[in-house]
């Protein structure tokens, strides 16, 4: 019996030392939602290392989930403690109680080269003036052209206006029988034809929401304006330069765009640079040695000139957290510049100091001259109306026109009536 | 303790878990759907607006048409096609022919793999398959020259129902079959044989002997399959999201919508409420038809 004693306490000592450890572990979750999923959990790592004791969950979802799914945990005293939004959500989640207020930890614990280094602050600030969010990573769109096609189809210059875009991606369609401009016009509740909407209306004047002269929000655009845009992505469709198929593509990922310019069938695409990067990737992978005929550029102009949105991710920390220091930290970390550049590469820096040491290089130029000419989404993000319920609103009224289940007339008052509604 | 007592005693947990997961939520969702609660004020709860969710929703037009896709397309002749299909494959299945040249595991089998496949997986692979730039189908359809131009299968309001219709019926066929095939196993040979030998052919036995035989089969079936996809939401938005526009939007889409893209949950509620009102006439025509025969005869 006493041979069995001694291995015996070795092993309960063992075991209570591992539990004991096991319970000084400070474990908490990060909800990531873009595809770098191991390049995070590498990240994480390397948190877990500099902090022994911290143990960090990555949790993933889809973007298109995202937002619904948080709202909901959040509500309930769950969800993950550090959790990726988009730049237009913080205001929301803030008013709904679902993400913490991090004034404190900025004026006690200042991050990187401080807040205001950051870009885009203003969409962190709630209607009760606190801040719910870190900018993390910024980004554009911007237009990518194939060479080879333009040249085949014998375009000589960029275009410039919108009827440019429009002459070229016919052209090409003609000439070579490749697609055009293809860009995905599905209407289910994406975020597609919602951008390409704006991009439209702000480079030609008018906007969705605009700031009302009594301090309010009111709609800043006529059924008229509404209807030249919906004629103007529809005609794509209708001359075949567009195929009809891009009706049910609702993801700017969508393998049919990347698959369509990486081997050649499509000439143009709008999309932003991480798409661009994979697609660039893809095309070196296949063709080894050859230069990629790829050039980008910014987005064709009204009178305005070229504009897109200033799009980005931010951080957040749940306001149910445990941990809330630990969860800044981790916000902290994930702001570092390095981390960037080693872990999420494909993602622009949100932070004024890092972003201007970027070396875009020829092939990424078209989205660094876009991210000057992008806007704030403004208005349409301080304003009552929720901007997923707008652009769901934006792209079922375009679908519908598109496919002849309404007027042009009829889908585009339903859709400026249902933003009136929302801005009462 | 008589028989009597003893079968509904050993009900009672049941019905509790009823009472409980069923009961409760229902009257809950009911309290919703007369607030305007929002998702973004979950914490905060909404503010009771009586019936203002119902008003809006049933004299919205759009509505109509999202009822129209539920009860004509998704439901009817998605469970009508199902039905009629099966039937047929059973009756292959069952048929001495395949029985004769040793095809009987090897189809069953086959049989299988649709229903073994999760219906999101169904619906990436059949929108690859259906694909308007890169679809096997449309590549397979142009080298035979049928077509000159690729269909957009998902896109083109002339195709998107059957196309989808087509996936549901894909999926789920096997299920209805195999039902139906245990139906058709069930049946005496001793009443075919004495049809037979009364003189009546392949056609008149079918319509005089099988069909009666497994008509409560047909009945449960075709309830069953209308409560699954009346409900159904997964075909439609993870092939279609409702679009374009909303030309496949259907109440379980709709519900998803208001409640989880326009965060009024409240209305959604109301949705909801609607929705189950009209399932609930199927449950008691299931109860009519099924339930109540089998309580008797326990009882």
């Amino acid at each position: 019996m006493k041979k069995y004693v001694g291995p015996l306490i070795t092993m309960l000592a063992v075991s209570t030392a591992s539990a004991t450890a096991a319970a000084q572990d400070i474990n908490i979750s990060f909800r990531f939602n873009d595809p770098e999923s191991q390049e995070m959990r590498a990240a994480l790592d390397q948190f877990e290392a500099e902090n022994p004791g911290v143990k960090v969950e990555l949790q993933t979802i889809a973007w298109g989930e995202s937002r619904a799914q948080f709202l909901r945990e959040a509500a309930v005293g769950e969800g993950p403690d550090v959790v990726h939004i988009a730049f237009v959500w913080p205001r929301d989640m803030g008013a709904a109680g679902a993400l913490l207020p991090l004034n404190d930890f900025l004026d006690n614990q200042p991050i990187q080269n401080g807040f205001d280094d950051f870009i885009a602050t203003e969409l962190a600030v709630g209607a009760d003036g606190n801040i719910y969010g870190v900018p993390w990573t910024t980004d554009t769109w911007a237009m990518v052209y194939r060479t080879d096609l333009l040249e085949q189809a014998g375009v000589t210059e960029i275009p410039g206006t919108w009827d440019a875009l429009r002459d070229a991606s016919r052209k090409i369609h003609e000439e070579t029988g490749k697609v055009g401009f293809g860009f995905p016009a599905g209407s289910a509740s994406s975020n597609t034809l919602w951008f390409l909407a704006n991009y439209y209306w702000w480079s030609n004047g008018p906007a969705l929401v605009v700031e009302s002269d009594g301090g309010g929000f009111e709609t800043g655009i006529t059924v008229d304006q509404i209807v030249e845009a919906m004629q103007y992505y529809h005609s794509y469709l209708q001359e075949g330069h567009n195929p009809e198929a891009m009706l049910g593509v609702n993801s700017w990922f969508d393998p049919s765009i990347l698959e369509g310019l990486t081997n050649g069938e499509q000439a143009i695409g709008i999309m932003p640079p991480q798409q661009f990067k994979q697609i660039l990737a893809s095309f070196e992978e296949r063709n080894p040695g050859v230069e990629p005929p790829f050039v980008t550029a910014t987005t064709p102009g009204g009178p305005e000139g070229p504009k897109t949105h200033l799009g980005g991710r931010m951080l957040g920390i749940n306001s149910n957290t445990e941990h809330p220091e630990i969860a800044w930290k981790l916000v902290e970390f994930m702001t570092r510049q390095e981390v960037l550049v080693e872990y999420y590469g494909n993602q622009f820096p949100a932070q004024k100091t890092p972003l201007q040491s970027i070396e875009f290089g020829p092939a990424l130029g078209g989205f660094a001259e876009q991210l000057t000419l992008a806007r704030s989404w403004g208005a349409y993000s301080d304003g009552p109306a929720q901007i997923g319920s707008m652009w769901d609103d934006t792209g079922r009224a375009f679908g519908s026109a598109f496919i002849g289940e309404k007027s042009y007339e009829e889908a585009a008052t339903e859709l400026l009536q249902s933003v009136e509604d929302q801005l009462k | 303790m008589g028989e009597r007592m003893f079968v509904p005693l050993m009900l009672a947990p049941i019905f509790f878990f009823l009472i409980f997961f069923y009961g409760y939520p229902t009257l809950f969702n009911f309290y919703n759907s007369l607030t305007d609660l929002s998702l973004l004020g979950l914490k905060q709860g909404g503010a009771f607006i009586g019936l203002r969710n119902y008003v809006e929703l049933l004299s919205s037009k759009d509505f109509y048409r999202v009822l129209w896709n539920t009860l004509f397309w998704l439901t009817a002749v998605s469970v009508a096609l199902r039905i009629v299909l099966g039937l047929l494959l059973a009756l292959l299945l069952n048929s001495a022919t395949l029985r004769h040249y040793r095809l009987t595991t090897a189809s069953r089998l086959v049989l299988l793999v649709p229903w073994a496949t999760p219906p999101i997986v169904a619906v990436v692979v059949w929108r690859w398959l259906l694909d308007g730039r890169q679809g096997v189908i449309n590549k397979a359809l142009e080298g035979l020259g049928l077509i000159d131009t690729p269909i957009a299968f998902l896109a083109n309001v002339d195709t998107i129902w059957p196309a989808l219709i087509t996936i549901i019926a894909w999926n789920t066929l096997p299920l209805v079959t195999l039902t139906f095939l245990a139906g058709l196993q069930s049946v005496p040979p001793e009443l075919h044989e004495a049809a037979e030998m009364d003189g009546a052919n392949a056609i008149n036995r079918f319509f005089h002997v099988t069909l009666p035989h497994l008509m409560p089969t047909v009945v449960v079936m075709t309830l069953l399959l209308i409560f699954w996809t009346f409900n159904n939401f997964v075909y439609i938005w993870l092939a279609t999201g409702a679009g374009p526009g909303l030309f496949t939007n259907v109440l379980a889409t709709e519900i998803y919508i208001k409640g989880f893209i326009d965060f009024e949950l409240g209305f959604s509620s109301a949705v909801g409420m609607v929705m189950a009102a009209m399932m609930a006439v199927f449950g008691i025509l299931y109860f009519r038809f099924v339930a109540l025969r089998e309580f008797r005869e326990i009882l």
